[in-house]
């Protein structure tokens, strides 16, 4: 299973292109200011394909960015990433194929002021697919990198946005880092909770600590550790984004800041046990921040801590009544975790709870399209892979969708709302339905 | 029964009696050197014994390997034991003293190992849905469903509903050209053999669907080609894109989803059956006879040969060869030309050996 891991070293070295300042535009072609010893590059998609210097400058590229230079080349061009990938399900002409990606890149014919190289939501299943273990995410990117630290090429506007906020404020909607524990705070103490040390500690996430819906999800989370007689803290003001989106979108500088900061902040805490709401920063933070080098100072998904409360018995659970819940299995659960049992163990307990699955369940769930920066991307509807993922939930006969990742959780109610064709469906972060199962327990 | 009383006479132990080893030992018999087979089965012929129809010229397997059993039926010199594997070999002054499963040892100047392979698992590459699904199978049940004699007497019906096939699709390379499943090699007939199987359809039913999902054509040697562009002439569609998934519909029909890589477009198609053409594993008797007799493996788990190449037969241990499929999966014509060079080759050694 491929992961996303750091390259050797994190710093780019990018000989073979120099940035000119003047950008001359000659009639009938598109000059993106690219220079390749002297002469100038031209990548418009008509192009007859000529294969030479230029064709293989982003190969030279990746070359310099610390991959290995045959990463492209060990490509058969065979397909099954692009029938794994769930873009194969949009309808709109011009929808993403990592196998035409990889082609084009290898002979340098990416258009970097186009759109395509911002599709990627970095699910992984292309990953799962490949039989010669082509590194596509890494290498999408990594040259995503290449346009954002070397200004060579476009970036969407909404993502200039959200790496300037980051930058700012540490959290993507320029949000007062001071009210970032508004959430925490608002939690009515237990009889009985001491302040001191407490057992873990909960990373909460910007969307969980900010957004209205969000909140919901990390009150849920707290009211569950609570109820189960468990100290935790929180990093408050300290805890800036986890910087997954940063890192995928391209901005090494923005992640490496976030990083830093975080990293700091958790080791003045000495936190034994990290538990994060949502996969994304679990992973970023257990593959890049040089955590989980020995299992005890880890950082989980808050899943797996929900499991073992739930599995342990030590929530009295009620019973939920009429309901037929579909779990929707985040991507950086299932595909760059495996955790897939965990979810429907939790939901087998909770009583009076009936369970379908959906036609793409476990290692092979269908992305929300929220990674990588699609969170951001603002797709039209009818592009949506959200969309695609809704209508699977209904056909599945589910009437709640259940998930855990925060990511997921809004991007299915941004293309839920105001649309009829799912208002029979509610969706739920899965602390949320364990909350629902407490507050059904009588005496609770 | 042992061989001690007369040392004089070479002995050859031959393991495996499938095609290569049955070659092996008529030629050996052609210079007069006495041969034992050991064969695990209780039959002679191996894999071939069950192909109705090979490639390129459909020719019936089963009958080439009857010649060669009434061939070695007519000499004197070579010896069958069936139901019998090797458990042991030591050695014993200038011999071999191999034991046998069957209690008695034999005193043996070279051994030639020629107990060729074992398909991929098709089971290890979940997405196909095959020992799931019934309608996925495997070649050799595809070769089976062909054959006049097997279970449906040549009937191409389907293992779900016995419904007659009019849709088929065949997967190349399953188990073969991934380093997902740990086979990152090219196990070279299985285009060859879809193609066959793929015509032997077509001429079924003139009327039946056949398409092959393909990543390349490796219809290579003498024949072969043509055969493939033979196929294409009588209806076999090829697509190229390496299928992603099968799923399964209610009626049992499968769902079959690739890229066409050719046209840059998705593809998906619902067939009656599923046929995928799996690749090669090593034989498993191959990791423990290696080490019995101390002999190297190369990476891909077959025998590798001793001198880089310029003694194919030979492995690094003297006195103990190598023939056909143990050293990776090849056309039965390869087969049968392994068997007589290793003979040959064998033939040398023991006559510079002993003088």
């Amino acid at each position: 299973m491929q992961r996303i891991s750091g390259g050797a070293g994190d710093e780019l070295r990018v000989l073979f292109f120099v940035m000119t300042e003047n950008r001359e535009k000659t009639p009938g072609s598109i000059d993106y200011g690219w220079r390749h010893q002297g002469r100038p590059v031209l990548l418009p998609e008509d192009r007859i394909v000529v294969i030479d210097d230029s064709s293989h400058m982003l190969e030279k590229a990746l070359q310099e960015l610390s991959m290995q230079y045959y990463f492209l080349d060990r490509c058969h061009q065979c397909g099954i990433c692009t029938e794994a990938c769930p873009h194969t399900n949009l309808k709109n002409a011009d929808r993403f194929s990592p196998r035409v990606f990889i082609q084009k890149a290898r002979l340098g014919l990416i258009d970097l002021a186009g759109g395509e190289l911002w599709s990627c939501t970095t699910c992984g299943s292309c990953l799962q697919a490949c039989p010669y273990e082509v590194p596509l995410v890494e290498i999408i990117v990594s040259l995503r990198n290449l346009v954002v630290e070397q200004g060579a090429g476009y970036i969407p506007p909404s993502f200039k946005a959200v790496l300037a906020s980051l930058a700012a404020s540490g959290n993507p909607w320029r949000e007062d880092p001071d009210r970032r524990a508004d959430w925490f705070n608002e939690l009515a103490p237990r009889e009985g909770s001491l302040p001191g040390s407490p057992e873990i500690l909960l990373f909460a996430g910007c969307f969980p600590s900010y957004d209205s819906r969000g909140r919901s999800i990390a009150r849920a989370a707290g009211h569950i550790l609570q109820e189960a007689g468990i100290g935790f803290g929180i990093l408050g003001s300290e805890e800036q984004c986890c910087g997954d989106s940063a890192l995928k979108i391209g901005d090494l500088k923005t992640f490496k800041r976030l990083r830093n900061s975080n990293l700091q902040a958790l080791q003045a805490r000495h936190a034994d046990r990290i538990y994060t709401l949502a996969p994304h920063c679990s992973h970023v933070m257990k593959t890049r921040y040089a955590y989980g080098r020995d299992d005890a100072a880890a950082v989980k998904p808050f899943l797996l801590l929900l499991h073992e409360l739930v599995a342990g018995g030590r929530l009295p659970l009620g019973e939920v009544k009429s309901a037929r819940a579909v779990f929707h299995d985040p991507c950086y659960l299932s595909k760059y975790e495996g955790i897939t049992k965990e979810p429907r163990e939790i939901l087998a307990r909770i009583p009076g709870l009936e369970t379908v699955e959906m036609a793409h369940n476990g290692k092979r769930s269908l992305c929300c399209g929220g990674g990588g920066g699609g969170f951001w991307l603002d797709a039209l509807k009818g592009e949506r892979l959200a969309e695609i993922r809704l209508d699977e939930a209904v056909e599945a006969g589910a009437d709640m969708l259940v998930t855990a990742c925060p990511y997921c959780l809004a991007m299915f109610e941004a293309s839920r709302a105001g649309d009829g064709r799912w208002a029979s469906l509610e969706i739920l972060d899965i602390g949320e339905l364990v909350l629902r199962s407490l507050a059904e327990k009588p005496g609770m | 029964m042992t061989n001690r009383t007369n040392e004089r006479a070479p002995l050859v132990l031959i393991v495996g009696g499938g095609i290569t080893g049955l070659k092996a030992a008529l030629t050996l018999d052609d210079f007069e050197i006495p041969a034992v087979i050991v064969e695990k089965s209780g039959e002679l012929g191996g894999k071939v014994r069950g192909y109705a129809k090979t490639f390129p010229d459909f020719r019936s397997g089963r009958a080439l390997v009857s010649e060669l059993v009434e061939r070695v039926d007519a000499t004197e010199k070579i010896r069958v034991l069936r139901h019998c594997t090797v458990s042991g070999v030591r050695t014993e002054g200038d011999l071999y003293r191999v034991h046998l499963s069957d209690g008695t040892s034999l005193g043996v100047h070279a051994v030639i190992l020629a107990f060729g392979f074992e398909p991929f698992d098709a089971t290890r590459q979940e997405e196909y849905g095959y020992g799931v699904y019934p309608n996925v199978i495997a070649a050799q049940e595809l070769e089976a469903l062909l054959d006049p004699l097997g279970p449906t007497k040549g009937r191409l019906l389907r293992p779900s509903d016995g419904k007659p096939v009019r849709k088929a699709a065949i997967i190349f390379c399953v188990g073969s050209r991934s380093k997902r499943t740990d086979s990152p090699y090219c196990s070279r007939i299985c285009c060859s053999y879809s193609t066959k199987q793929a015509i032997e359809i077509k001429e079924a039913d003139p009327d039946a669907q056949v398409v092959c999902f393909y990543m390349d054509i490796r219809t290579y040697d003498r024949g072969v080609e043509e055969m493939h562009q033979y196929a294409r002439e009588i209806g076999v569609k090829y697509i190229r894109g390496r299928v992603s998934d099968c799923s399964p519909l209610p009626d049992g029909d499968i769902l079959v989803r690739a890229e066409n890589t050719l046209l840059g477009k998705p593809v998906q198609g619902v067939f009656d059956l599923v046929s995928l053409s799996v690749g090669m594993m090593p034989s498993p008797d191959t990791a423990g006879l290696a080490e019995m007799l101390g002999i190297e493996l190369g990476t891909d788990g077959f025998f590798v040969s001793a001198d880089g190449g310029l003694s194919p037969h030979d492995t690094a241990r003297e006195g103990i060869f190598l023939a056909g499929a143990v050293t990776g999966l090849k056309p039965i014509r390869d087969c049968i030309l392994e068997g007589t060079s290793a003979g040959g080759r064998v033939a040398a050694y023991l006559r510079r050996r002993r003088g």
